[in-house]
């Protein structure tokens, strides 16, 4: 039996739910692009917080503390074949129970580790790579991560600018991040944002000329030393898929200090 | 002066310090703006490659010391120029919004005298911590000679602090710094080791007690501007670590900037490769319980730049390979060539389900290419040539280009 899923994790997980309580599946695929044929059945599964809750509870207690992050994160991946990599580790970690992260090389561990790493990379770098531009009203970036990175930076971003108002958007998947400043409500330990859906990109371009915009890009020529130049290093650490959004590599013409 | 024009000036001052971690601290958002991590967070990668993680700006580059290495000397003909207090914080508060920086790496200049310096190093501080209630990173110079208590407060404000020492060893600081001296530059740093440990103590009892360099200290090295041999350098950067107990050392190619006779000629290339050998070996001495002896001796004075010195150590002593992964310890592990800190704890916690073989030391991230002439799996030697410090010498270093010969 395949099972077809609508994208959200719970609705990931009422179908890791379905293999256990219902029929065994022989895959999981997101709705949208899934191909039917003639030698396999599907399902398609409605999401049931219920049954999501129950599977998440399983993982945290049968499995290691790490597994529950390891799938997460793999499952923010842009890749395919995740459900399948996410539904082997899971019932492999069901049976072994929290010894699971320690068989680095088990064919249903390792491509999971692997795609989890990368997303974990891919956050680490954003919380750095990531710029905002101020219009007088909010603070607003744009992105276009590898993976759908977007709940992983709220945190963060909620945390350390806690009094601004803040829009990250991900204009690969068409999705933003909402922050609106307020402190965060009584007995919650979670500051509140909102992650929605955008129909078209939106359009905040920082009116006026921002002066500390200018000062940025002086201050990234000046540091550099010009005898160590280096491009091909700086472009490990900074790909060139990533340069557009970043205001430093914007054409930037020195006047004679 | 305009502040575009300040920044010019004061950022081409300061670039050649090397430091710019933001790590070794983790703490929320616990007033206005800002926070810390502990793994530290780089925001961009200028065209050197090195990374971008703090404002690395001097306050002032107005300086009454003429040493010789350094590009503010006093005798030197330089545009020169200081920020007050709000333009600094200004900048920083407003550069972190935007999620430019990780905080703000302070150093001066001694301007009028260190006392007068520090003061107004303080004065940053106060006005970023106390008005602004900002708690990004803040990584901040001692001023060598400034009083103790100025020293201590700047302490209660900074999350890390250091004092350059430049130079390894007491004969190089007097030819290239004379209005310094050695026990100027350990004074601070042994005051701040004891006060980290007091504060430690303290609050262990009292919760209340203020946090004191919650990141410790580091301090940098130029490499290339005096004769030291890369045995007085690593010697002086084992003492520093166990003496101060401090968390990193960083080395500094030396860019020739002044004409001197006692430094190299302006057109000389910084030596970058001896900066990467000395900073591999620094890994050795703090992740790969190396002890200096072992990397250097008096006849192995200078690193190889043909090879890492982890693998200059294997190759010296080839009584130790190859050795057996499933049974070597961690340390012995790290010995390796090709097996690093990562590596070896998988290793170390794979074997305990099941004995590793040598086709699952790839997947484990073991640069197998090095690896392969230093170890048995199961009691197998797998390794493509037997195992023979020549051989392997020949194989992995890299051969020296082939040039045209001269016709005459």
């Amino acid at each position: 039996m395949d099972y077809l899923y609508d994208g959200t994790f719970d609705g990931f997980l009422t179908c890791i739910y379905h293999n256990y309580y219902d029929e065994a599946a022989d895959g999981i695929y997101p709705r949208e692009f899934y191909q039917p044929s003639l030698m396999n059945r599907w399902m398609l599964v409605t999401p049931d917080q219920q049954h999501a809750a129950r599977v998440y509870q399983a993982i945290e207690e049968k499995m290691a503390g790490d597994s529950l992050h390891n799938i997460y994160y793999a499952f923010l991946a842009q890749y395919p074949n995740k459900e399948t990599i996410i539904l082997n580790y899971i019932r492999l970690g069901f049976r072994m129970g929290s010894t699971i992260d320690s068989y680095h090389t088990h064919p249903h561990v390792q491509p999971l580790h692997k795609i989890a790493r990368k997303v974990t990379a891919e956050v680490h770098r954003f919380l750095g790579l990531l710029r905002f531009s101020d219009n007088g009203r909010f603070l607003h970036a744009r992105l276009a991560p590898d993976h759908n990175i977007l709940p992983m930076l709220a945190d963060h971003f909620a945390e350390r600018l806690k009094h601004e108002r803040w829009i990250i958007e991900d204009e690969k998947r068409n999705q933003a991040v909402i922050y609106d400043g307020f402190s965060r409500p009584k007995g919650s330990r979670q500051r509140h944002w909102y992650i929605i859906c955008l129909d078209d990109p939106l359009n905040c371009e920082a009116g006026a000329e921002d002066p500390y915009q200018e000062l940025w890009k002086l201050y990234f020529n000046r540091i550099a030393i010009e005898s160590r130049r280096n491009l091909r290093l700086q472009a490990q650490f900074v790909p060139r898929r990533y340069r557009k959004n970043l205001l430093e590599f914007e054409p930037f013409s020195e006047g004679d200090p | 002066m305009d502040t575009m024009t300040k920044l010019s000036v004061l950022t081409g001052a300061a670039k050649y310090d090397v430091s710019c971690a933001s790590s070794g601290v983790s703490r929320g958002n616990q007033g206005k703006m800002g926070s810390t991590s502990q793994c530290g967070i780089c925001h961009a990668w200028s065209d050197d490659g090195r990374c971008i993680s703090l404002l690395k700006v001097l306050l002032s580059n107005d300086c009454i010391y003429d040493c010789r290495y350094c590009v503010n000397r006093r005798s030197n003909d330089v545009p020169r120029a200081s920020f007050t207090a709000q333009e600094i914080a200004d900048l920083t508060m407003q550069f972190y919004r935007r999620n430019y920086i990780e905080g703000l790496f302070l150093s001066a200049a001694v301007e009028k005298s260190p006392d007068y310096t520090m003061e107004k190093i303080i004065r940053v501080l106060t006005l970023l911590r106390r008005t602004y209630e900002f708690y990004g990173y803040i990584h901040v110079k001692i001023i060598p000679g400034a009083d103790p208590l100025l020293v201590q407060q700047a302490g209660f404000l900074a999350d890390r602090m250091s004092v350059n020492i430049e130079q390894p060893c007491e004969q190089s600081l007097r030819l290239m710094a004379p209005q310094k001296t050695l026990p100027m530059l350990y004074s601070p740093m042994a005051q701040v080791r004891d006060e980290i440990k007091t504060f430690k103590e303290d609050r262990r009892r009292l919760r209340h007690t203020p946090k004191f360099v919650p990141a410790g200290q580091s301090t940098q090295m130029i490499v290339g501007a005096s004769q030291d041999s890369d045995m007085t350098i690593l010697q002086t950067t084992s003492h520093l670590y166990k003496i101060f107990g401090l968390k990193r050392v960083y080395f500094s190619a030396y860019v020739p900037v002044n004409q001197d006779s006692n430094l190299p000629a302006l057109a000389t290339a910084p030596p970058l490769l001896r900066e990467h050998r000395l900073y591999q070996s620094d890994w050795l001495l703090r992740y790969y319980h190396f002890q200096v002896e072992e990397i250097v001796d008096p006849q192995h004075a200078n690193l190889e730049p043909e090879i890492d010195p982890k693998m200059s150590w294997a190759l010296r002593h080839p009584e130790f390979f190859p050795l057996e992964i499933n049974r070597a310890s961690y340390e012995e592990l790290l010995r390796v060539p090709g097996i690093g800190v990562k590596s070896a704890q998988r290793i170390l916690r794979q074997r305990r389900m099941a004995a590793v073989s040598n086709d699952e030391l790839k997947k484990l991230g073991v640069a197998y290419k090095r690896a392969q002439y230093f170890i048995t799996c199961k009691g197998i030697y797998a390794g493509s040539h037997p195992f023979d410090p020549v051989t392997v010498r020949r194989i992995l270093a890299p051969q020296p280009q082939a040039t045209q010969l001269s016709l005459f």
